[in-house]
């Protein structure tokens, strides 16, 4: 047997109330998903168990939508909080009041090793290179000296 | 006074790194933060720079435990854009991989849980008896963890009569040995005393915060979706679901020692009724005609839900990964509230969180 899978498309404004209809149905949030398609447009799917089956509501073209959070809490919170700090979409209504991937100490991801391009993490290492070598030059300096003088 | 204690990245009671905060009032914690990003691999973007085979075979590396649920789930999505039909006897081989695999993470996680509590013996006692599964993985695929069973169109590798047998012969011995241990988990006073009454999520936070799989059925939420949306061959199989309506961390344990039964049960009926005829349908490298699927399979720890995207061409145009404890994560606050900072460990540890499956 496979699962079914439907795709309904639907307006930025049948958000809420498809949500609502579901909700009072007693039907589970599945997952929030969002892509660019192959037109480069966005498309923001919410997925929801219908019985056996899958139903996809998709929004298309948007990048400004409702949120969920109000409807199913963190169930829908989370996804777009995913959404909104992996591809930049905006959730109005949504209450984030920190970073979900790695805090704010890391200033925003700048000078995290994984953003940060490699061009500037090579440039970093040879700055290091270059400030250790003189280093090591100068402290070999010094126990030479310091040898020379206990001669 | 009030304080914030950090908990990890890394730290003795975390498998893997995640960053917590705890906001306490004295030993009690009043609220939590939880972040999370420290695992990320970028699999879901190195998904549309391979073929269908290759990302198979990448998906099944996003985590050591449930490598199968996820290659088997990739697949599933996959067939199910192409309306392929896979064989029988190939959905059959890969639910028995999917139940040892379920199988080997509870015992797994029961270990830890242990080790955690501070029964240590008890932690030793039940991973030996996680190598008999073990032992089980390896004579049929031959690896222990990324067994590499699944293929686009059914499963690699076919079970013989010989492997039949002696699969069947140890799932007795595993079965004595988890009612010894079923007795001492479930009557202990250590475990009763850190585990009950521990953590506690009600029915309503756990509908409301969308908790799944074990995490879920121990709040006495009854969901899985092995009998509520069937997937590959589960309506084949008779299987009860357990739900405990306690809602602490014990609840937890008994949900899973539960869990166990039922998944010997699936292999042994599955073993038993083994059909005749191909393991796959033979595609090589598969044509994946443009379209979209989201498929939904219940992995060890809960839903798993792949969404994938195919434009008809080589590679994948999206692939989207939503792990059960990116579902169950939310709920981890909530459960931290109002109990003391020396459960915090065991209660982060009790929803069997998977950071690298998180973090993709």
């Amino acid at each position: 047997m496979q699962q079914e899978f439907k795709v309904i498309n639907i307006t930025k404004d049948e958000i809420i109330p498809v949500a609502e209809r579901m909700k009072n149905d007693g039907r589970m949030l599945l997952m929030i998903h969002a892509y660019r398609n192959t037109e480069d447009q966005p498309v923001v799917s919410y997925e929801y168990g219908v019985g056996s089956m899958i139903e996809a509501y998709e929004v298309t073209g948007e990048t400004t939508l409702p949120s969920l959070s109000s409807v199913y809490d963190a169930a829908a919170g989370w996804p777009e909080w995913e959404i909104n700090e992996l591809l930049g979409f905006t959730f109005t209504g949504l209450n984030i009041s920190h970073r979900l991937f790695l805090p704010e100490d890391l200033s925003n991801g700048k000078g995290q090793i994984l953003v940060t391009p490699l061009k500037e993490l090579r440039e970093e290492a040879f700055k290091d290179y270059e400030k250790a070598k003189t280093l090591v030059n100068t402290l070999d300096r010094d126990e030479d000296t310091g040898k020379e003088e206990t001669k | 006074m009030s304080y914030t204690i950090p908990i990890g990245p890394y730290h003795p009671a975390l498998e893997e790194p995640v960053h917590a905060n705890l906001i306490t009032e004295g030993e009690m914690i009043k609220d939590a933060e939880v972040y999370i990003g420290y695992n990320h691999r970028g699999i879901e973007k190195l998904c549309t720079e391979r073929n269908y085979i290759q990302t198979l075979v990448l998906v099944e590396r996003v985590c050591g435990i449930c490598s199968h649920s996820h290659a088997m789930n990739y697949a599933l999505a996959c067939e199910s854009i192409a309306g392929m039909e896979v064989p029988k006897r190939g959905a059959y081989i890969r639910i028995i991989m999917a139940e040892l695999e379920r199988l080997h993470s509870h015992f797994l996680w029961f270990g830890i849980a242990c080790h955690i509590i501070g029964h240590d013996s008890l932690f030793m006692h039940i991973w030996d008896k996680r190598e008999v599964i073990m032992d089980i993985l390896e004579e049929i695929s031959g690896n222990r963890i990324n067994y590499g069973m699944v293929t686009i169109g059914g499963s690699r590798r076919d079970i013989d009569d010989d492997t039949r047998r002696s699969v069947l012969e140890k799932l007795d011995i595993l079965e004595k040995e988890t009612d010894k241990l079923k007795d001492i988990i479930v009557n202990d006073r250590t475990v009763a005393m850190r585990t009950k009454g521990v953590g506690i999520l009600t029915r309503e936070d756990a509908i409301r915060l969308g908790a799944v799989g074990p995490q879920a059925r121990a709040s006495n939420f009854d969901i899985d979706v092995r009998r509520d949306m069937p997937y590959s061959c589960y309506e084949d199989f008779d299987f009860n679901i357990p739900v405990v309506d306690s809602c602490d961390v014990f609840a937890r344990v008994v949900v899973r020692v539960l869990e166990v039964y039922e998944s010997i049960k699936i292999i042994r009926q599955a073993l038993e009724n083994l059909p005749e005829g191909p393991i796959n349908l033979g595609v090589k490298i598969p044509k994946i005609p443009a379209g979209e699927c989201t498929h939904l399979i219940e992995a060890p720890r809960g839903q798993l839900v792949y969404h994938v995207v195919s434009d008809g061409g080589k590679t994948n145009h999206r692939v989207s990964i939503h792990v059960p404890t990116f579902r169950n994560a939310p709920t981890v606050p909530v459960m931290l509230r109002n109990n003391s900072i020396a459960d915090a460990g065991l209660i982060i540890a009790c929803i069997d969180p998977c950071f690298s499956c998180l973090d993709r």
